[in-house]
């Protein structure tokens, strides 16, 4: 099976832990080089982040796993790179338009 | 070390609860110029009663209501929150708020208890170094709460007056009664 290399995740965790202790913990996760992540939406009980874990070679299991345990929910995977090489999206006509 | 507001709550009312309630079952029980075996017998009881209610009763609120809140997070992020961080977190606040409310009950019992079990006891004395954590604890209030340390000062040493006072005159009615 092919190394993930990225992943974009949309999570929706409550307020407790905070965005840091979260990407604290991702990061903490063997084969993960960096996390960036950014608040986009803040309800009164939950907020909805974007998370984007690089590594080289992520556990896709164990970052799962992770967020679930801190009591968040992973809503869709909108983004993953896996290979040899990091991969950017190509900007097609359609996108264009 | 990051200082906690909750934490300085459960210290403040038990402290308030632990110190005055045991001043008041000294200040009565000197009514009937008690020994002070029986002094102590009396507050030291009233001591324990008192840290395990305010224990145990903060264990129940915070259980409600602490677990009230998660099973709101639970509605929001539509899923069960069992064995998580956050739950555990959350049973580790519980847990941490009972013992330093029935703690801080208990410390502040010892403090009119004093006189009485290091030696043959003073209610003066007693009185006096009740007033005297009162001051300290207003100043903790004062720092906790970011306000004026000399009105908190006032409001705690206030409030353990009008105790006092409410106890002595209870014992002069019972006196002329």
């Amino acid at each position: 099976m092919s190394q993930i290399k990225r992943l974009v995740l949309d999570v929706l965790k409550p307020h407790e832990p905070t965005m840091v202790e979260v990407a604290s913990a991702i990061g903490d996760i063997k084969d993960v080089d960096g996390v960036n992540m950014s608040l986009y939406e803040v309800d009164q009980q939950t907020e909805n982040v974007k998370i984007t874990v690089e590594g080289s070679d992520i556990n896709y299991d164990v970052v799962l796993r992770t967020i679930e345990n801190l009591g968040a929910v992973v809503h869709s995977v909108d983004e993953i790179i896996a290979g040899k090489k990091i991969v950017e999206e190509e900007e097609t006509l359609h996108d264009r338009g | 070390m990051a200082f906690n507001i909750e934490e300085g709550r459960y210290i403040i009312l038990g402290s308030i609860d632990g110190l005055l309630a045991t001043l008041g079952i000294i200040v009565g029980v000197s009514i009937t110029e008690a020994q002070s075996s029986i002094v102590i017998s009396a507050a030291f009881g009233g001591a324990i009663a008192l840290a395990m209610t305010n224990g145990l009763g903060s264990y129940l609120a915070e259980s409600t209501v602490m677990y009230g809140k998660l099973a709101e997070t639970e509605k929001s992020l539509l899923r069960d929150l069992s064995d998580t961080y956050i739950e555990s977190q959350t049973r580790k606040k519980i847990i941490k708020d009972s013992i330093t409310h029935g703690g801080a009950s208990f410390l502040g019992s010892l403090v009119p208890l004093a006189p009485y079990i290091l030696s043959a006891g003073s209610l003066v004395v007693s009185i006096v170094l009740s007033l005297g954590s009162l001051v300290v604890l207003g100043i903790y209030s004062g720092f906790v709460s970011k306000t004026s340390y000399i009105v908190s000062v006032i409001k705690m040493v206030g409030l353990g007056a009008l105790i006092i006072v409410t106890i002595q005159l209870l014992r002069l009615s019972h006196l002329t009664g």
